[in-house]
């Protein structure tokens, strides 16, 4: 079984499909990820489940990779849910989770905004320049930049769980740069493509971010570290040139357009 | 357990049994890790140098008692000074004290530690208000010990 936790999760799904299942039973949602280079005993770690059902999850995959050998399954107790509206997040991660707030706000429009793009008149491109520019200033460059200049410093950068979170930023920026192009040649149905990837793409990266990431992280921060965190995003606060409350004004009016 | 009725913080209890169970490994003496003095709440001077950009604990003068690892799991590496919410006088001073730590020495964080009886509240309050008076902003956490040296509560305040 040991060597079955330092190999990737998407290699032992590939080759044990059953254990997707296994995993969605812990609410471990491994089978949707796009890169799926975490290892099963990381997969284990981050998820904090309480230690029986740790130890069942355990024993159910040996069974599955292991059918012939006699292993016996714990009982657990009932299940208890590491939602994150539950978790008692620090100060600096409870920032970033608000600041998620904000951004799953602009997904939730997304599907009605690229349902009416306007790539004709100078007012319709001024509006998709704007949505674009809520994700690369606030999203990007305000939220995403914390992180990675700040907060992944606290870690191992070449942990695979950072390594699949940096790799999302990099899909983000991509996916932005293909919507410039597009906007440039007024091609509004590339436009609309591409903000749906961008949904899809934020809203399962923030939900790994808030249920599994930020808790495992706040796990591992001492006081001390909590502390100046805390002094550096409120740093970064500070120094930002346009207010994200410029944002969210934006945001408030698309919602009141769709509403 | 014996008990007696009353505000349940006086209220007579005997854990005494309980207490000879918890002997646990011998592990030699254990190494102080107060670094610094005085730390009576209305004796410390919030501008002393070992406050400056620290991580401050205020704790209930009960909690040290209680908290078996209270040196290595929460006095490590931190500043602190002790206050009973109960039976001290002028308070008020307390407000200002931690205001001082807050805004002037400029600490990381703040942990406040009481015991979980009801009049302990008050020195959380007294941390809350003196936040809510300050310029600046740093975390505040909480911690909650049972009387047997449990740790019943231990949660971040929203900043």
């Amino acid at each position: 079984m040991n060597e079955y936790l330092n190999r990737g999760i998407k290699e032992i799904i590939e080759e044990f499909p059953e254990v997707e299942d296994v995993l969605n039973d812990y609410d471990i949602g491994c089978g949707p990820c796009s890169v799926g280079i975490c290892l099963l005993k990381d997969i284990v770690a981050i998820h904090r489940l309480p230690q029986d059902q740790e130890q069942q999850l355990m024993a159910r995959i040996a069974k599955v990779i292991h059918p012939d050998k006699d292993i016996r399954i714990p009982q657990a107790e009932k299940k208890v849910l590491t939602r994150s509206e539950e978790f008692n997040y620090s100060p600096p991660m409870k920032k970033l989770v608000d600041e998620h707030v904000v951004i799953k706000r602009w997904i939730a429009l997304i599907p009605e905004f690229a349902k009416n793009l306007d790539v004709e008149s100078e007012g319709g491109r001024r509006l998709i320049l704007d949505g674009i520019d809520l994700i690369r200033s606030y999203a990007d460059k305000y939220h995403h930049a914390k992180e990675e200049d700040i907060l992944f410093k606290y870690f191992d950068e070449e942990a695979d769980i950072i390594k699949v979170m940096l790799q999302d930023h990099t899909h983000g920026r991509a996916l932005v740069k293909e919507m410039l192009a597009a906007l440039e040649k007024r091609d509004a149905k590339t436009i609309a493509a591409n903000l749906m990837a961008y949904r899809e793409l934020l809203t399962e990266h923030i939900r790994k971010e808030d249920e599994i990431l930020y808790p495992w992280m706040d796990n591992q921060l001492s006081t001390r570290q909590v502390g100046e965190l805390f002094a550096k995003f409120d740093e970064v606060d500070r120094q930002i040139d346009v207010s994200p409350g410029t944002y969210e004004v934006f945001i408030a009016q698309l919602e009141k357009k769709f509403a | 357990m014996d008990k007696s009725d009353g505000c349940p913080g006086s209220r007579m209890m005997n854990f005494k049994k309980a207490a000879e169970m918890n002997t646990g490994p011998a592990v030699g003496k254990i190494k102080s890790q107060l670094t610094q003095w005085p730390i009576q709440m209305h004796l410390i001077n919030p501008a002393a140098p070992y406050y400056q950009g620290a991580d401050v604990l205020l704790t209930a003068d009960c909690v040290a008692y209680a908290l078996g690892d209270f040196h290595r799991d929460y006095l490590k590496d931190k500043s602190i000074a002790i206050a009973c919410p109960k039976l001290d006088q002028g308070q008020d001073v307390y407000l200002e004290k931690i205001r001082a730590w807050i805004d002037d020495a400029k600490i990381n964080t703040l942990t406040v530690l009481i015991m979980q009886v009801p009049c302990c509240m008050g020195l959380m309050n007294l941390a809350r208000q003196a936040a809510d008076g300050s310029k600046r902003k740093v975390p505040i956490k909480y911690v909650v010990v049972g009387v047997q040296g449990e740790i019943l509560q231990e949660e971040w305040a929203a900043a």
